[in-house]
């Protein structure tokens, strides 16, 4: 039994034949973020049952086995790229995961934020206990469903699979927006699924179109037979459907209409989580498909233009907010217009960039919408905050100085990268997304800055007493994710020459092929 | 002039029905008939998705059943199609079921409306004016409250409007 298993193993797991069994056994572990989660969402009601101590439990421990496990893959068997065949079927007939570093990096992300965003962690709503504790159990699920599904998004290796996940995402996060029971949560649940449901049908069109020009949905295949079928116009409206499909989550230009009404309704740390990481993951399903299968510039310049119109509706919609939950949401979709502009350039420097564009909003974004848990309300009711809770506003100048891009910080070097880019570029539309950046920039420091002046100004009578703080745990979380970004600002040369290397391994569709199939293996119909 | 074959005039029928289905979620607002344009656009997205494995004049793909040797129909698009399928009536379910829940609240099922409301509850929990229409516009007036519409409906019921 226990000889059996490995052997097994080792034929599902594409590395030279000649690394120990320790090291495929690590690889193959690569599954298990994947497939623990969804367990553990299932167990979740019975267990509650049994005892609720352990329910509470089970998610938080699931998430730090998988980050280990992650963790333990990328240290034993990266920084070279390594692809699992799922049940030891090869490629082009099963399903493979692909772990390069970006893959691992965004899974690893998806661990770590998902406990930091913890629904049921810190101070839960103490004020109905009873009540929460009848909840507990299923949003736990929710949110380990949704950290299951997000990590399949960065890993698998197949176009259908990642639908698959894709959906499963999308049914999580339904969920967990309408968890807390109110009516105008129901409201905007009900308006993000329609739309979120019609993005996923034309997600489901692109893919058939791309079977029909091609015959396979593995993205290696489709990288090695896309130069010769998915040239032309055929190939471009199959992107532009996955992309508008795909780019419901990533809320991305068209169909990102529901950001606003859900990040307002939905809990606080939901919409950390959505806003911060299912967002990012939605663009890099995206990216993947740009690099391996839709190399024609066409498509990049597609992209360029939906990043563009992001920044522009969504700064000036956020320049217009007026309540602190909208504010970030509106910021946020402009923030992602601005990683689809970043992913839009050519190259290596494009890979760079959008990653980092990615990180750093992931980071900001999420603790923001961790210190509008308490501070949900009108921004006019923010005024003289500063003085009940003075370190989450420090903690709130920190982020929104980087956001707009303050020299020292992260914020501006990642901007600098985007705009040399462009510049380098040079076509009409690239100096066009320049000039866009600049203007959302400059209104972003308008709206930024007048919510911190907000909260330094005196505060108003009668409203002194009704701003609570933020939540310990959130303001912890808002440290930790603070001192991250002042630990990446001070040491930006080692940690963009990481992601140099890792830009570098993702835009290298040679290593892709023959990481997924290690002997050249020609596709015959 | 593209040939009038069974294969072009279903490829066209499923594209026809992903744009109905879109075009009816764009016009309609009472929600019942969105969800009905939503299972018509997923439909024709499935049908389009199992055209891509088919050949004219195969067999179904099964080993021994028929000549051999004789042409199949690419299983894979069928397989695919069914977890497709699965998926879309699976959020459907989820969508009636909020759906009701929605019904329950506010007593309508007037997508305009609903949303008139919404912004509303955020506005009152926000303890932010309003959001205004193009002919009313934001100002120093005094607005008139937005009503509690718990309230309300339990003092009257509201009839159902847009049906």
């Amino acid at each position: 039994m226990t000889l059996e298993l490995p052997v097994d193993l080792l034929f599902g797991l594409n590395l030279d034949l000649n690394l120990d069994l320790t090291k495929v056994m690590t690889a193959n572990a690569i599954v298990l973020p994947v497939v623990l989660p969804l367990l553990a969402a299932f167990l979740m009601q019975p267990l509650a049952q049994v005892s609720r101590t352990l329910a509470r439990l089970l998610g938080p421990l699931v998430l730090a086995l998988g980050a280990w496990i992650i963790l333990n893959a990328w240290l034993d068997v990266g920084p070279a790229p390594f692809s699992v065949a799922i049940g030891g079927f090869a490629a082009p007939l099963g399903i493979v995961f692909y772990a390069d570093q970006l893959a691992l990096l965004f899974a690893l992300a998806v661990q770590v934020f998902t406990l930091l965003f913890w629904p049921g962690l810190g101070a839960a709503a103490k004020a109905d206990a009873a009540a929460d504790r009848q909840r507990a159990p299923r949003r736990d699920a929710l949110a380990l469903l949704l950290a299951s599904a997000a990590t399949g998004l960065a890993l698998s290796g197949d176009l259908f699979n990642i639908f698959i996940f894709y959906e499963l995402a999308a049914v999580a996060s339904f969920g967990l927006v309408c968890a807390d029971g109110s009516g105008r949560a129901r409201i905007a649940t009900l308006r993000y699924l329609f739309v979120s449901a019609f993005g996923s049908v034309l997600a489901l069109v692109g893919i058939a179109i791309l079977y029909l020009q091609t015959g396979t949905l593995n993205l290696a295949q489709l990288a090695q037979v896309a130069p010769e079928t998915l040239q032309g116009p055929i190939g471009l409206a199959a992107f532009a459907l996955l992309l508008i499909g795909f780019g419901v989550k990533a809320e991305l230009f068209p169909l990102n209409a529901w950001v606003p009404e859900v990040y307002a309704t939905a809990p606080a740390r939901v919409s950390a989580l959505l806003a911060g990481l299912v967002s990012k993951l939605a663009i890099l399903v995206i990216v993947r498909l740009l690099i391996l299968v839709f190399q024609q510039p066409e498509a990049s310049q597609l992209l360029l233009v939906l990043g563009v119109l992001g920044v522009l509706t969504g700064e000036f919609s956020a320049w217009r907010a007026q309540d602190f939950p909208r504010l970030l949401a509106f910021s946020s979709i402009g923030q992602l217009g601005l990683v689809a502009i970043a992913f839009s350039i050519d190259g290596t420097t494009g890979i760079l960039a959008g990653t980092a564009v990615a990180l750093h909003h992931l980071i900001i974004k999420s603790a923001l919408f961790g210190l509008a848990n308490r501070w949900s309300g009108g921004l006019d009711a923010l005024t003289g905050a500063a003085k009940g809770a003075p370190r989450a506003a420090g903690l709130f100048v920190l982020f929104a100085l980087s956001l707009v891009g303050v020299p020292p910080l992260w914020g501006f070097w990642i901007k600098l990268l985007i705009m040399v880019g462009l510049v380098q570029g040079g076509s009409p539309l690239d100096l066009l997304a320049l000039g866009a950046i600049l203007l959302a920039t400059a209104v972003e420091a308008h709206y930024l800055f007048r919510v911190a002046l907000r909260l330094y100004q005196p505060p108003v009578q009668d409203q002194a007493s009704r701003l609570a703080p933020p939540a310990r745990w959130d303001t912890g979380v808002a440290y930790l994710l603070g001192a991250c970004l002042v630990v990446i600002s001070v040491a930006i040369t080692p940690a963009t020459e990481a992601l140099r290397v890792l830009a570098q391994q993702t835009g290298d569709v040679l290593l892709y092929i023959d990481t997924v199939f290690p002997q050249p293996l020609a596709y015959k119909e | 002039m593209i040939p009038l074959t069974l294969e072009t005039v279903s490829y066209a029928g499923a594209v026809g029905l992903v744009v109905i289905g879109g075009l009816g979620l764009v016009i309609c607002n009472h929600l019942f008939r969105m969800l009905l344009a939503l299972v018509m656009a997923e439909s024709g997205a499935n049908l389009l998705l199992v055209l891509t494995g088919f050949r004219g004049g195969a067999i179904a793909p099964i080993i021994g059943y028929g000549p051999a040797g004789a042409p199949m129909v690419d299983p894979l698009p069928q397989v695919l199609v069914l977890t497709a399928i699965v998926i879309g009536v699976g959020v459907q379910a989820l969508a009636v079921a909020v759906l009701v829940r929605v019904y329950r609240t506010y007593g309508i099922l007037d997508m305009r409306e609903l949303r008139r409301r919404m912004e509303g509850e955020i506005a009152v929990a926000a303890g932010i004016a309003a959001p205004g229409s193009a002919q009313v516009p934001l100002g120093q007036r005094p607005l008139p409250p937005v009503p509690d519409y718990e309230l309300v409906r339990r003092s009257a019921p509201v009839r159902e409007r847009g049906a």
